[in-house]
């Protein structure tokens, strides 16, 4: 190889001499490159069926066969390892299952008696389960939404209407409410006064929201799943 | 071979659909096979073996 370029740079070299010869009038002769470049002798990385060059090409798809196979056999691997790692690393964003126990609480509301408002600890929070009396559910059914900072009605908060179900963080500034107490016979802050009513709805003092109503299902009468 | 390369390999995209559906079979073999080999070498500790003495 090196051979052959070195040859073609002299060739080169040559033409250009004689280019220049012959524009001053001087007769050269020209080594042609084609005459006496030999070609190399590849039978050492020829196979078997292709060691005689002057037989006819029959082979040609069963030689192709077998490099693509390899390849072939590389990329199945390479698929494989691939998507192992996007298993991996897709699986790696997915919650884990301590993270999963954790989200839901469940409960059991025959511990509940009517009247009262009992809090839980659910994903790090303070959570309030109240068990309304119907005459506290009369009351926020009959409340106008026009009276209300953050307008909903009480159908809205609830799934089950005996079942009051609320994150106990003031959406004021984030203190925890007292159970029955203040103003509308709800929740009350003692940090600045906020006044929520038995359905979570913020009445009276500076939050701006009702408390809020995290997603929750009655699988059966006797159990609240939260979560 | 012959067939082979005709079939599948002379296309790419025959060639990539059959790269994909094997890969699909050898990911089965070699986890079949390597949870085989983990049994085997671990027979008489796992769970599924002595599950047994305490039920």
């Amino acid at each position: 190889m090196m051979k052959a370029v070195s040859c073609a740079y002299v060739r080169a070299s040559a033409q250009a001499l004689s280019n220049s010869l012959r524009a001053t009038g001087v007769a050269v002769a020209t080594r042609q490159a084609h005459s006496d470049l030999q070609v190399p002798d590849f039978t050492a990385y020829r196979r078997d069926s292709v060691k005689d060059t002057r037989r006819r090409n029959e082979t040609a798809e069963e030689r192709k066969a077998f490099s693509y196979l390899l390849v072939g056999a590389g990329a199945v691997g390479g698929v494989y390892a691939a998507k192992g790692m996007v298993n991996a690393f897709v699986g790696s964003m997915s919650a884990s299952a301590d993270v999963l126990a954790m989200a839901k609480i469940e409960i059991k509301l025959a511990d509940i008696a009517e009247g009262k408002s009992v809090t839980f600890k659910w994903r790090g929070k303070p959570l309030f389960i109240r068990h309304r009396t119907p005459a506290e559910i009369e009351t926020e059914r009959g409340v106008p939404t026009s009276q209300l900072r953050d307008p909903e009605t009480d159908d809205q908060r609830v799934v089950k209407p005996q079942w009051l179900v609320v994150i106990g963080v003031c959406t004021h500034l984030g203190c925890v409410p007292i159970a029955n107490a203040g103003d509308f016979g709800g929740y009350y802050c003692p940090c600045h006064g906020s006044h929520y009513d038995a359905s979570g709805r913020i009445r009276k003092g500076p939050a701006p929201l009702n408390l809020e109503v995290p997603t929750h299902e009655f699988p059966d009468e006797t159990t609240l799943v939260v979560g | 071979m012959k067939v082979i390369y005709n079939t599948l390999f002379k296309r790419t995209s025959t060639y990539a659909v059959a790269i994909m559906a094997s890969a699909f079979f050898f990911e089965r073999a070699i986890d079949v096979s390597a949870n085989m080999i983990f049994d085997t070498v671990n027979k008489g500790k796992l769970w599924k073996d002595i599950k047994g003495k305490y039920e």
